[in-house]
């Protein structure tokens, strides 16, 4: 294949717009976007709440300096602090190009875009098309970019960077429809694969694929992973599935109850009630499961989100999408029993470790989105301020991209090296005797990292969580795949994010079990409070020599001191 | 072992999925595999056919991704009907399943088959990519970002609902005139093209319309209402429809289009035979523009019974046809009527 001048694996909100923005910047390059699903059904369609800026529509005081306040003490002070300003300066910009595309947004009475308070957030900031936003903006850049042309490789299964040296060759990936493994030589690759935490698999609100691929390719290539250990739980997850109940079912009225019936938010915000901050709530509930006032089933505790009280006209009218997803997910009617929820894995913080440019440490590398780590979420991102981190820093990578392409070589891949991913990959499909299974693993996976290394940590259950992990990935080995056909195999396809997910799992929990303090989303039983003398910093993972090796970098401050983080 | 038991649930279906196959590896034609499995209250044929994959047959192929019904993955047809396996409860499909305890997963129709339960979606990129399905926006590029357009509620509603759709491709397996022809632009197309067309940010939407006019276009589709009923998002797709058509007749003119052409055909058609013959649709002469924009989907909602058109020679008058025409004519007068009252 010709060589690109940049490879953009994922067709996400972040992919997509560095794309347009690379091909804004030079029209003369060579462009490829790679994604496993087609670009449109990207995780981006699931975000419903919206996007931050701070446009002053709603709240005619709003500054882009509140937003970055927001967002640094939001980030428990773990954000560098020049990232935001970028984040949260360009942020207005990016939200009327959007507009000026095409997006739907929902709209003020003067016709301006509409906006809403979202948690953590001092004004309504947060700027939304229904409960679709995620959908509207990830449907607009997929039009933008089939005007422009973009070339897709849709269904190719990225596999690993080629390295040569300090550099990359290109990317390695598997075209699902054939099964073959194609070379994809290039000057420039982006990485921009999503989040990881799909890890905890039916304990997250992620989609199937969200497995960190592009961090576990960046990872396997010596690049350094930032801040692993910081996973964002959302208090309300079905039990089943892990799929999201919004915040609007607690907004509306909705209770909390445990299986004595009793209000149990009371006893951990008398105030606040059900309405509390995410962490918050998510730790209340996990500790009511914790000390037995949870709900038993095959599927694992839970406890009650109760509706019932509102009323069948409000639910049908107001919450009517919360409705449907109790139905089809749980076979619960809300109206007329309490949906059975739990915490669940919703965001990664953590990701690769990039400058403000997209930058990683290899050259010719970029990585941006939930896949990258710049960091502007430090230890607990705000809603409504992912969707801005992909556009912005998406659009920033394909500039980036575009302008240093030049400076590189074109890299070559060959074709031994394609024989031997090939060989790895497919080689070991039948392995002899006692085998494992795919589906046994992942699930063992995701329930000991819900146990383990979950909402809280502590010293033990996180050596456990890791002994686990070793031995899940000793017995990896010998999984079996059970689709033998090179089209569409699925079945590969899934033991090889299962891959993903198991080397990433570690970095996760060797993070945590570092960290020995509490800051955002991670909390340490035996460190219950913030360490800024020992642990104001973030933690680098990076494999050396087949193990996770752990380092730090300082978080780059600015015009906001440290300051307890308390709402 | 059980889809997920909830012993405080009422118990659980033996039930046996139909599971349509097909390797072109290996396989010269497609054919089926039962797989029986034990389902309680609240499952979706998503996670059945994830549990027939996890313990039973892991070469069973379909697509996705969220499970959540939003990213538009998992089309399929169960039990003949095209929709999303994650948010199709098993039970629900029981309940009205034909042969009992039976569901039958197969393809979605009108794509080229891939593998087992995956077809290609290329084609239907494809026709976007030809229908310029995007915004091509009024506002240079250089100004970008600059500034918002100012948009009114109104105007947002027109296109709020069609930006529901998640590309699924449930209508176009439903769509009776793409199994003809192949090359027909396509219910979620044509509902694209109208969320462009109604957008005033949009600079191109005459080009779009002079390609949604031509041969394959919106003048093609027979107002069956397949798409629409089978919608997976409850989009009222042929207000879409509706809306290009009488934007081509006040843009275009009357005459001018092989659509009014094709609009009258129709109506002699139904008047005939109380039903349309879909597959040769002739064009004929002109007129009677307006009575296919007052009269036509009601009119085809009282007549499409039957879901499939069947080839000409087979197509036999409607029972009752007499009774039909004449209410045919005497709703065609009266719509008539009103039409030059409302013109004086
Ligand atoms: C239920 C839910 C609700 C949310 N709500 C909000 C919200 O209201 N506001 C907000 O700001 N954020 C929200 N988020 C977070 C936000 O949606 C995500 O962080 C963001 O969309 C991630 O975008 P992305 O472009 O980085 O990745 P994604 O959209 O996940 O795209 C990843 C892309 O990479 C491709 N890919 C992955 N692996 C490979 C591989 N191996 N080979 C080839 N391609 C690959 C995929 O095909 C895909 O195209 C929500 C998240 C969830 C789960
Ligand atoms: S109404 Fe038209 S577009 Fe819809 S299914 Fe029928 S022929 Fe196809
Ligand atoms: S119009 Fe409806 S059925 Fe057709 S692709 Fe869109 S969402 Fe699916
Ligand atoms: S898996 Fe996404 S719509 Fe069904």
């Amino acid at each position: 294949m010709k060589p690109f001048d940049i490879v953009i694996v994922g067709g996400g909100g972040a992919g997509l717009y560095a794309a347009m923005e690379a091909m804004k910047t030079n029209p003369a390059l060579n462009i490829a976007v790679l994604s496993k699903v087609y670009p449109n059904r990207s995780h981006t369609s699931a975000a419903q709440g919206g996007a931050n800026a701070a446009l002053g529509n709603k709240a005619k005081d709003d500054t882009v300096e509140m937003h970055i306040f927001d967002t640094i003490k939001g980030s428990d002070y773990l954000a560098d602090q020049d990232a935001v300003d970028v984040l949260c300066s360009e942020a207005p910009k990016i939200i009327r190009e959007l507009e000026n595309m095409g997006t739907p947004w929902s709209r003020m009475e003067d016709n301006t875009i509409a906006q809403r308070p979202f948690g953590g957030a001092g004004r309504p900031r947060c700027c939304y098309c229904s409960d679709k936003t995620g959908h509207t903006i990830l449907q607009t850049l997929y039009e933008q970019c089939l005007k422009k042309g973009v070339i897709f490789f849709n269904e190719y299964f990225a596999l690993n960077l080629s390295v040569g040296g300090s550099r990359s060759n290109g990317l390695i990936a598997m075209n699902m429809k054939t099964g073959k493994v194609e070379a994809f030589p290039a000057k420039t690759v982006i990485l921009a694969t999503g989040g990881y935490a799909k890890m905890y698999w039916n304990r997250s609100s992620n989609a199937a694929g969200n497995t960190g691929d592009g961090q576990a390719i960046a990872y396997r290539a010596g690049i350094p992973l930032k801040d692993m250990e910081f996973v964002q739980f959302h208090p309300t997850g079905l039990r089943k599935s892990g799929l999201l109940v919004t915040e609007g079912a607690r907004g509306e009225g909705g209770y909390l109850l445990n299986k004595d019936g009793e209000r149990f938010m009371s006893r951990y915000a008398p105030e606040k009630m059900e309405l509390g901050p995410r962490d918050l709530v998510s730790r209340s509930l996990e500790t009511e499961i914790l000390q037995g006032r949870g709900f038993d089933s095959p599927a694992g505790k839970y406890l009650h989100l109760d509706l019932t009280h509102l009323g069948a006209d409000l639910i049908k009218s107001r919450l009517p999408q919360i409705r449907e997803m109790a139905m089809n997910f749980e076979g619960v009617d809300p109206i007329e029993e309490p949906i059975p929820v739990r915490p669940t894995a919703h965001y990664s913080m953590g990701g690769i470790d990039t400058d403000n440019q997209t930058r990683t440490v290899m050259e010719g590398v970029y990585a941006a989105g939930e896949c990258g780590c710049v960091s502007v979420h430090g230890a607990n991102r705000l809603g409504g301020n992912s969707l801005l981190d992909i556009l912005v820093f998406g659009r920033i990578a394909g500039r980036t991209a575009a302008e240093e392409a030049g400076k590189f070589t074109p890299g070559r891949i060959s074709e031994a090296e394609l024989a031997a991913q090939f060989e790895e990959i497919r080689g070991g499909m039948h392995p002899s005797g006692r085998y494992e299974r795919y589906g046994e693993l992942r699930e063992e996976l995701g329930q000991t990292l819900a146990l383990n290394v979950g909402i809280f940590r502590e010293s033990s259950l996180l050596q456990k969580g890791i002994s686990d992990i070793a031995e899940l990935k000793e017995r990896f080995k010998k999984v079996r795949i059970s689709d033998s056909s090179d089209v569409f195999n699925t079945n590969l396809m899934q033991v090889l994010e299962l891959k993903n997910m198991l080397d990433l799992a570690e970095t996760v929990a060797a993070g945590a079990y570092a960290r020995q303090e509490s800051r955002g989303s991670h909390t340490r039983i035996d460190f219950p409070v913030r360490d800024d003398a020992n642990w104001h910093k973030h933690t680098l993972a990076t494999l050396v020599k087949g193990n996770v090796t752990l380092g730090e970098k300082p978080v780059t401050m600015g015009r906001y001191e440290l300051q307890e983080r308390t709402y | 072992m059980t889809v997920s038991t909830d012993q405080h649930k009422e118990g659980k279906k033996e039930v046996t999925f139909r599971v349509f196959r097909f390797n072109p590896q290996v396989d010269s034609k497609p054919y089926f595999d039962d797989y029986t499995i034990p389902v309680e209250r609240g499952v979706t044929v998503l996670r059945s056919l994830n549990y027939i994959k996890e313990h039973i047959d892991g070469s069973v192929s379909f697509r996705a991704f969220c499970q959540a019904g939003i990213c538009g993955s998992c089309g399929m047809r169960v039990n003949g009907l095209s929709q999303l396996a994650c948010t199709t409860q098993v039970w629900d499909v029981l309940a009205k399943s034909r042969e009992p305890g039976i569901i039958k997963v197969e393809p979605l129709r009108n794509l080229p088959l891939i593998k087992d339960l995956i077809v290609d979606m290329d084609p239907l990129v494809g026709k976007m990519v030809h229908y310029s399905n995007w915004i091509d926006s009024t506002m240079p590029e250089a100004q970008m970002g600059k500034k918002e357009f100012l948009i009114s509620e109104e105007e947002f509603l027109r296109y709020d609902k069609a930006t529901d759709c998640i590309l699924c491709a449930s209508c176009v397996s439903e769509c009776s005139i793409l199994r003809a022809n192949k090359e027909y632009v396509s219910p979620a197309v044509l509902l694209k093209s109208y969320r462009m067309s109604v957008d005033s940010r949009d600079s191109m939407h005459e080009t779009r319309l002079a390609e949604l006019v031509k041969d394959h276009g919106v003048w093609d589709c027979t107002h069956c209402y397949r798409c629409q009923e089978s919608c997976v998002k409850s989009i009222p797709i042929m207000d879409a429809i509706h809306g290009l058509r009488e934007d081509a007749i006040e843009s275009r003119g009357k005459n001018d289009t092989s659509g009014s052409k094709h609009a009258e055909a129709f109506m002699t058609d139904i008047e005939k035979k109380g039903k349309l013959v879909e597959a040769t649709l002739p064009i004929r002469t002109n007129g009677v523009v307006w009575t296919v924009q007052n009269l036509l989907p009601m009119a085809m909602k009282m007549i499409m019974k039957r879901r499939t058109p069947p080839p000409p020679p087979l197509v036999k008058s409607v029972k009752g046809i007499k009774i039909f025409r004449t209410m045919f004519r005497e709703m065609t007068e009266h719509v008539k009527q009103d039409h030059k009252s409302h013109k004086k």
